[in-house]
Formats: structure tokens, C-alpha cells, sequence
């Protein structure tokens, strides 16, 4: 009557028993088959040995839910945009981070308003704005897992590449 | 043609609107009798447990078995229906197992009547998946509402590698879609469930994907050299809205999925992510921080130029909202004092009402039946998924795959 391995979509059928209440159903099921993919990611983020070196510790923070820059973190990148005025072949990544709290998606626009500012900054002094890569990880790459302000404070940065 | 047909068949059973009350179910939840299912001694009590699970797992259900009743009927002739309405048992459900095929039929103890004969064809090796048809008919014979059992739940599991796995409604039977050593978010079903959007940050950035969960095929949906992110489908599945970043800040945009056309939705210096479509497409909600804190906006898109309106006031974290599959109101994620936890709000009322109250309460993911939400939580630095029921009922899904989080709740795939 049917062929039940050749049906892959959802079919159903339903007689209803005119004179009575009761319900006569008959129905295949749905397969739900599925295929794993394996992604293969590309790694962007081989800085050049000269830009690693030079700026690999190069991180600015912030407060929660805030993205303006702290006067500890304009010391620092004023020591980045004269360390990329000097050295005009030097790219610069920028990835803004946010602590755990709140939404995935919330914070991933967070970590991008906060890679924005500091590039903002780079370009008001004198920095061009296509030597600059802005992009975000929100909360996915913490670097301290713990719950507490401490670790959050560590974790909401721009690292500067 | 085939699936309005169901459609059709499906509204002509479902007699009353779907009303959602926070204490429905809890204070009288129906009493039904589930009688050990004949054929195959392993396969009838592998069955009859799945059923039994699901039906309490719903919340609406006191379920009796054979040890707490006064007769076991083998068969229709065996019923003393009096039995039963001693135990003030509401529902009977027979059952039996042939060839890998469901039989089985719910009895109205009350009236004494049967009220429903049903068959489901099995398919090899997908005895869970026979079990929740089953579940799903009684559950909508006994409720006039369409059962969640049959439907998949899609999440993020992070070990020492991301995954992207589907599983079902119980959280059994996982499987993986994608493996990634770089973070996988905002995963979200296609409204015919054969798709899945997702972002990977797989290219070093974040990025949107479709993928067909059936042939693994993948592809980028917007080729730019920003990060884009936070996908949901318009109900149509002919769109996708989207936060793109190309224009230095979070703004929002609805992709035309054929000719790949983007139209700007939000114009504002400040975040607008995490957007969602409204049950009939009409209207997107999204989270934006123009206040000063993030809050829900909507945008109706019906009219030209029309400008969000706020629809939050409640604190000072309201954010990933959803539409209630009715457009009764809607679910989001709400932090009150430190916490941040499920709340609803009805259009109808001024007040929100928090669902959860553990701590880091994220990712709200509503059952297309409307009665469930599923959500994830903190155990620790573990995330676990957790449910909860619209009547006040509470789980937790297993998974064996580490860290949890994300859910997405299919929509009905029966």
C-alpha cells in the first residue's frame, strides 16, 4: 500500500468518520535525515612577525556595556598610532570583545562599537582607515572564565593586532 | 499543494484560537491512562516510556500506568470504563506495535466513548520519532492543540570544538550539522524546517549561512568584506533579516533570498541587532540601544517610513525578543537587578511576567504550538538548555556534547 522508505516528506491523511466524533487518522512519518558538514576555517589572523611583535600586547578596556575609551586606554593607543605612523606598510587588526553577560548578538555589536572607537581614534590621528580591520567576537572569546566583575572586566577589550 | 491541503485539515480540528494562560494545565491537568502497548516486548515499553515522558514533560498531564489502576484491558471489549472514572481518569489510550507500525486509539472515559483510532507507518530505525507521532496525536485529540513531541530542537554545543546539532524535542537523538574550530551562533530553522541560518565565525569574521540540513549544502548569504550577523527568516521564508556592519555600526536589513536584494531597515548611531519577524511577517522586532540601554523596538512594516516604537520599559536590559506564534504578545530576555532571566508580556497587559530565575537566562526559543519556551542557562561555566512550560512546568534537556547553549525550536514537522 505504501512504500514507506521512498517517502521523505510529511504526508498525512486523515478520514473523517462523518456520523460519529471519533477521529480515524493514518500518517507516514517525516525521515529527518541529515548530513554533517565539517567547516574549514581560514585563519586571518597571521599578523606579520613585525606587527606581532611591536604591538602584541596592545589591549584597551572598557566598562559594561559602554564602548568610549578610558584616559588608561588613550595612553596606550596613542603608543599604537605613533608606533603605525612610523611604519606606514603595517596593517592593524582590530577585534572589540564583551564579557558574558547579556545576549550573543547584543554583544557582538557591543565588541564592534568598541573596536570602532578605538579605530575612530586611530584615524583622527592620522591613521588611514583602509590599513584598518574592525571586527567583533563579542562574548564567544573570553580570556578569563570566571563569573565575577574581575573576570569580566578582562574580558570586555579591543585587542589591537 | 500537498501542504496547504494539511493545513486546511489541521485548522478544521483545531476548533477554539490557542489561548495561552500562565496557570493552565498546573491546577487540573488532564488524567490519562496509558495501557501497555502489545506486540514487541523491547519495542511496546521502549514506545510506551517515550509517550509517557512527553506527556508529562508537557506539564498538562497526570499520566497512569498499569500499576495504578483497578484493570488492564487488553483490548476495547476488556474496558470497564467505570474503573477508570473511580480514578477519576479522564483519558484511555490502547496501543500496539505491528511490523514497525503504530496502532492506537484514545477512549473519552466520561461518555464511555472511543474518540480516536489512529495508525502511524513507522520508519526502520526511528523508533523515537514513532514514539513522539504517537504523543503528538493523542496530545492534540486530548487538548485540541497541536502536539510538539515530532518537532527538533537545533543548538550550539562547544567541547573542544563548536558543533551545530539538531536533536529532538526531548533532546535525544542528536545530530550534527556542522563542526567548526571557530565559534557558531544565532541558529535559526527556515519556516519549512529544511533549512538552517546560522553565523560562523569559520573565515576569521562573523558571517551568515544557510545550510540544507538534508544535503549538508552551505552557502554565505551577503558577500561583503563586514561582519553580518543575527539571521532570522521572514515566515514566508522568501526573506532574512539581517545586522549587517558595513556601515560601522549594527543596522539592520532584510535580504531578498531569490535576488539577493538589501533593503536598510534601521538608520541609528547606536546598536540594532537581534531582529525577528512577527507571526505573519507584518512586523520586526529588534533589540536597540538608542535609549541609552538595549530595549525591544518594533518596525511595521506595512508602512513606508514608519519609525520604531518602543515596547520595553521594564528595567534596563529587555533584549532577543520573539513573537508568540499567536501575536498575543512576546518573549525576551530581561535582567532584573543582577539577573538576567525569561520574561513574557502580554500586548494586553502593562506588566512583564518573569517565566525564569536563575541567573544568566538566555536565548529564548518558543515551540510553534506556542506552549513551550526552551532557553539556555548557567550551571556554573557548563550552559544546560532548560524548558519551560507557558502552565509553569520546568525540565531540563540532556546533551552529552559539553557546553549547550542557543536553542531554536523547529516548527511543526508533522
Amino acid at each position: 500500500m505504501f512504500s514507506k522508505l521512498s517517502i521523505n516528506f510529511l504526508f498525512v491523511i486523515f478520514f473523517l468518520v462523518s456520523c460519529s466524533s471519533m477521529n480515524v487518522t493514518e500518517e507516514t512519518m517525516y525521515s529527518g535525515d541529515v548530513k554533517t558538514v565539517q567547516a574549514s576555517s581560514v585563519n586571518n589572523e597571521n599578523i606579520s612577525y613585525d606587527s606581532k611583535a611591536m604591538f602584541a600586547n596592545a589591549t584597551v578596556y572598557f566598562d559594561f556595556d559602554k564602548t568610549n575609551l578610558t584616559s588608561k586606554s588613550l595612553q596606550t593607543l596613542k603608543s599604537v598610532a605613533n608606533a603605525l605612523n612610523d611604519n606606514p606598510d603595517l596593517d592593524v587588526v582590530l577585534a572589540g570583545h564583551a564579557d558574558e553577560r547579556g545576549t550573543r548578538e547584543y554583544n557582538l555589536a557591543l565588541g564592534q562599537r568598541r573596536a570602532e572607537a578605538v579605530s575612530d581614534y586611530l584615524v583622527l590621528n592620522g591613521i588611514k582607515k583602509d590599513r584598518i580591520t574592525v571586527k567583533s567576537f563579542g562574548e564567544e572569546r573570553p580570556i578569563s572564565l570566571g563569573q565575577d566583575e574581575e573576570s569580566y572586566s578582562k574580558n570586555r577589550r579591543v585587542e589591537i593586532n | 499543494m500537498k501542504k496547504l491541503l494539511i493545513v486546511l485539515i489541521f485548522s478544521s480540528f483545531v476548533s477554539s484560537e490557542l489561548v495561552l494562560e500562565i496557570t493552565q494545565g498546573t491546577d487540573d491537568p488532564y488524567r490519562v491512562a496509558i495501557l501497555p502497548f502489545k506486540g514487541d516486548k523491547k519495542l511496546s515499553s521502549d514506545i510506551e516510556n517515550i509517550v509517557i515522558n512527553n506527556l508529562k514533560r508537557s506539564g498538562e498531564f497526570t499520566v497512569f500506568i498499569a500499576a495504578d489502576l483497578l484493570s488492564v484491558p487488553k483490548n476495547e471489549e476488556e474496558i470497564v470504563f467505570n474503573d477508570f472514572r473511580i480514578l477519576n481518569i479522564d483519558y484511555l489510550v490502547l496501543g500496539s506495535i505491528n511490523n514497525g507500525d503504530v496502532f492506537y486509539e484514545v477512549y473519552d472515559i466520561k461518555k464511555g466513548l472511543k474518540i480516536r483510532s489512529s495508525t502511524v507507518f513507522g520508519i526502520p530505525n526511528k523508533i523515537r520519532q514513532l514514539a513522539h507521532y504517537v504523543t503528538d496525536g493523542i496530545y492534540e485529540e486530548i487538548t485540541g492543540i497541536k502536539g510538539i513531541a515530532a518537532t527538533k530542537i537545533l543548538y550550539v554545543t562547544q567541547s573542544d570544538k563548536y558543533s551545530l546539532v539538531v536533536a529532538d524535542s526531548d533532546g535525544e537523538n542528536e545530530q550534527i550539522l556542522l563542526e567548526s574550530s571557530e565559534p557558531i551562533i544565532s541558529p535559526s530553522w527556515s519556516p519549512d524546517s529544511k533549512k538552517v541560518a546560522y553565523v560562523s565565525f569559520e573565515t576569521g569574521m562573523a558571517k551568515v549561512f544557510i545550510q540544507n540540513i538534508a544535503t549538508g549544502e552551505r552557502e554565505v548569504v551577503v558577500e561583503n568584506s563586514s561582519q553580518i550577523s543575527s539571521p532570522a527568516w521572514s515566515p514566508d521564508g522568501r526573506f532574512l533579516s539581517l545586522t549587517l556592519y558595513q556601515d560601522g555600526n549594527a543596522e539592520i536589513y532584510i535580504l531578498n533570498l531569490s535576488n539577493k536584494n538589501l533593503t536598510r531597515l534601521t538608520n541609528h548611531y547606536s546598536i540594532d541587532t537581534e531582529s525577528t519577524w512577527s507571526p505573519k511577517g507584518s512586523k520586526i522586532m529588534f533589540t536597540s540601544g538608542r535609549s541609552g540601554s538595549p530595549q525591544l523596538y518594533e518596525l511595521d512594516l506595512r508602512k513606508s517610513n514608519s519609525k520604531p516604537k518602543r515596547i520595553t520599559f521594564d528595567g534596563n536590559y529587555n533584549a532577543k525578543g520573539s513573537y508568540l506564534p499567536d501575536n498575543q504578545g512576546i518573549i525576551f530576555v530581561h535582567r532584573s537587578s543582577t539577573n538576567f532571566q525569561i520574561a513574557l508580556k502580554y500586548f494586553n497587559e502593562n506588566f512583564i511576567r518573569p517565566l525564569t530565575v536563575s541567573q544568566m537566562d538566555e536565548s529564548p526559543s518558543i515551540s510553534p504550538n506556542g506552549n513551550v519556551i526552551v532557553y539556555s542557562i548557567k550551571d556554573g561555566e557548563t550552559g544546560l538548555l532548560a524548558g519551560v512550560t507557558l502552565s509553569g512546568a520546568k525540565f531540563r534537556l540532556p546533551s552529552n556534547r559539553g557546553s549547550v547553549r542557543e536553542p531554536s525550536w523547529s516548527g511543526f514537522l508533522r
